[in-house]
């Protein structure tokens, strides 16, 4: 349970920014089809995870290749309603804002060209959307993207119009298409003198939040229709107020309740469903794996080194959800050693979990070896004589009687305790054979244990001169 | 008042015995006598060679052959101041294989050491020739070869 609850920081961070991904998902693509899929993608998700636990492969193969196409098809069918909500909003309100619409609306201006209109007996259809796109629902009609004013909309429905027929979209204040056509509700109920354009208000009202005003060509009277909601309007001021409320403005402290509300629960649901997948990633079936980890040595002190250790790298056993560990490459584990407290010498040092750096949601079972012997050493320069390493076999009639190396001497690099034991440096081996006269002879110097390294790199060979003469006393040469 | 001059009279006396043995106290304290170390014995001859004939290096070289089955060391000091030792320290590649401990004689003294050489013992080789007082007077460098 104390395992359960011991998250950490960045897991705790991890679930806040994707539920924040998530709420604002839900809050710009509210209210259009875009949202209703997406949701059911992840309903078909999750019935592919249940699928896969009860071993319905085929099943779970088949919700996976549904999903896929989910996806194709949101693109595709809907990149009218996600390029809208994509375009019409600054950065600001992509990231942070709560959009709400229609709050420049002229208010003014659309009831008394509604009543103009009325008194005329010109019929007029006229659109405010809210927030649910209708790209999807409406069939396009002419884009207009005219200022709206009074003589603009009467103009639009009067009778000669070409485009008097459809429907006038007004966002904000601006008449954005006309002669658009609007889904016809398919409803039984209603009264007989609601005509097609009523029709087709009701229709539109069944599957967004927009606002629709129809204005009755035969009578002249004028309905409102909102959210399945039907108002026949008698009074300009009853007509100024709804429009006013769908506009956003006066609102009521329990309208703004009840959207707090309702923002709140959509946060609370995103937490719930986040934090829920974190867990089922994280905390879900546990499996165990084993990683052979390379260790480091980490050193405070620059002149510390560690010559020599009794293991190289550990055996860690690591458990977790099986996402992670299959997730979860070699190169992102950790094994760090810190030498800051040992002595010249040899040291036993713990392998602790502390000193094991796994991803969050990993934890270690074992280790092994837990104890590694380490021999540290502090480096020191000595200056070492050059000694050659002849090799092979002079010729019996010839006598080496000198040999000069240049340098004589070189400065070398190693731990104390190497350096210690080392009083000559010898030369890789040089051969005696082919040697008829004196010469000279360029050789390589080996630096061993490979502990140790010359101070310039440079003076890694010398220069041997040799001198060699005839044999005066052959005979000692015993052959 | 005789009493009174006899007392100041013993005064005087014990003041004049007391201040004269002051620097008598001072001349008693102990002066360090430098002590003689004498002249360590000079080399003027260290060879490696192959054979030692009427106390005289024969071949001296670098390079010897394992078939020779012995090398010498030959150094000679002059002068020899007095009794005194030497040592032939033979190293076969940094381990010490042998220190030979060698009585020179004044007023000069000409001595050496010699190694058996074995199939393992080809390989680099030097012989440090130090004084009593562990002090190197020269390393020779050589080679044992095939």
């Amino acid at each position: 349970m104390t395992q359960f609850f011991a998250i950490g920081w960045q897991n705790i961070l991890d679930i806040v920014l994707n539920t924040y991904i998530l709420f604002r998902l839900y809050v710009l693509f509210r209210g259009t089809n875009v949202l209703r899929v997406l949701l059911a993608m992840g309903v078909l998700l999750v019935f592919r995870q249940v699928a896969f636990s009860m071993g319905l492969i085929i099943t779970s193969w088949v919700m996976q290749g549904v999903i896929a196409v989910a996806a194709l098809v949101i693109i595709v069918v809907f990149r009218n309603e996600i390029s809208s909500v994509l375009k019409t909003r600054d950065l600001k309100s992509f990231l942070w804002g709560i959009p709400r619409q229609q709050l420049k609306t002229p208010v003014g201006i659309i009831v008394e060209s509604v009543y103009e209109l009325a008194r005329k007996k010109v019929g007029a259809l006229m659109v405010l959307p809210l927030s649910k796109g209708m790209e999807s629902i409406v069939q396009e009609g002419v884009s207009w993207q005219g200022k709206l004013s009074k003589e603009m909309l009467i103009s639009i429905f009067w009778p000669d119009n070409p485009v008097h027929d459809g429907a006038a979209v007004i966002q904000g204040d601006r008449i954005t298409d006309v002669g658009v056509i609007l889904p016809l509700s398919k409803r039984t109920d209603l009264p007989s003198r609601f005509g097609t354009r009523h029709r087709a208000a009701i229709g539109l009202a069944e599957q967004t939040d927009a606002l629709i005003i129809v204005v009755s060509e035969e009578r002249g009277t004028i309905t409102l229709v909102r959210n399945r909601q039907i108002y026949d309007i008698n009074d300009s001021s009853v007509l100024e107020k709804l429009l006013i409320q769908h506009a956003g403005g006066n609102i009521t402290t329990g309208d703004i309740k009840k959207r707090t509300r309702d923002l709140a629960i959509a946060a609370a649901v995103c937490l719930v469903c986040v934090t829920g997948l974190w867990f089922s990633v994280s905390k879900g079936v546990e499996t165990i794996a084993t990683y052979d980890v390379p260790i480091e040595f980490v050193k405070s002190d620059q002149n510390m080194e560690v010559l020599s250790s009794s293991a190289s790298s550990v055996r860690l056993l690591v458990s977790g959800s099986r996402p992670l560990i299959r997730a979860l490459s070699p190169n992102r584990i950790n094994v760090k050693l810190n030498i800051a407290n040992t002595i010249p010498g040899k040291n036993s040092l713990s392998v602790g979990q502390s000193a094991v750096s796994l991803p969050p949601g990993i934890s270690v079972k074992s280790i092994e070896p837990s104890m590694v012997d380490v021999l540290v050493d502090v480096p020191l320069k000595k200056e070492v004589p050059v000694q050659v390493f002849w090799v092979g076999r002079l010729s019996p009639e010839l006598i080496m009687t000198r040999v000069k190396v240049s340098p004589e001497k070189i400065v070398v690099v190693g731990p104390s305790q190497v350096l210690e034991d080392i009083d000559t440096l010898f030369t890789k081996p040089v051969s005696l054979d082919g040697i008829s006269e004196s010469g000279k002879i360029t050789a390589g110097i080996a630096f061993t244990p490979s502990s140790i390294r010359p101070e310039d790199q440079k003076k890694s060979e010398i220069q041997l001169e040799y001198t060699v003469q005839k044999r005066e006393k052959y005979r000692l040469l015993k052959q | 008042m005789k009493v009174f001059f006899g007392i100041s009279r013993i005064f005087w006396v014990c003041l004049m015995i007391t201040t004269a043995g002051i620097p008598r106290a001072w001349a008693q304290d102990p002066v360090p006598e430098m002590e003689s170390v004498p002249d360590p014995p000079v080399l003027v001859q260290a060879q490696m060679c192959e054979a030692i004939e009427k106390f005289m290096p024969v071949n001296s070289a670098v390079v010897f052959s394992i078939s020779l089955g012995r090398v010498y060391c030959f150094t000679a000091f002059d002068p020899v101041y007095e009794e005194s030792v030497v040592y032939h320290r033979w190293y076969r590649q940094d381990r010490l294989v042998s220190n030979a401990r060698l009585v020179l004689n004044p007023p000069k003294w000409a001595s050496f050491s010699s190694m058996q050489l074995r199939p393992a013992d080809k390989g680099p080789w030097r012989v440090e020739i130090v004084d009593s007082r562990e002090s190197l007077i020269k390393t020779l460098r050589f080679s044992i070869s095939d």
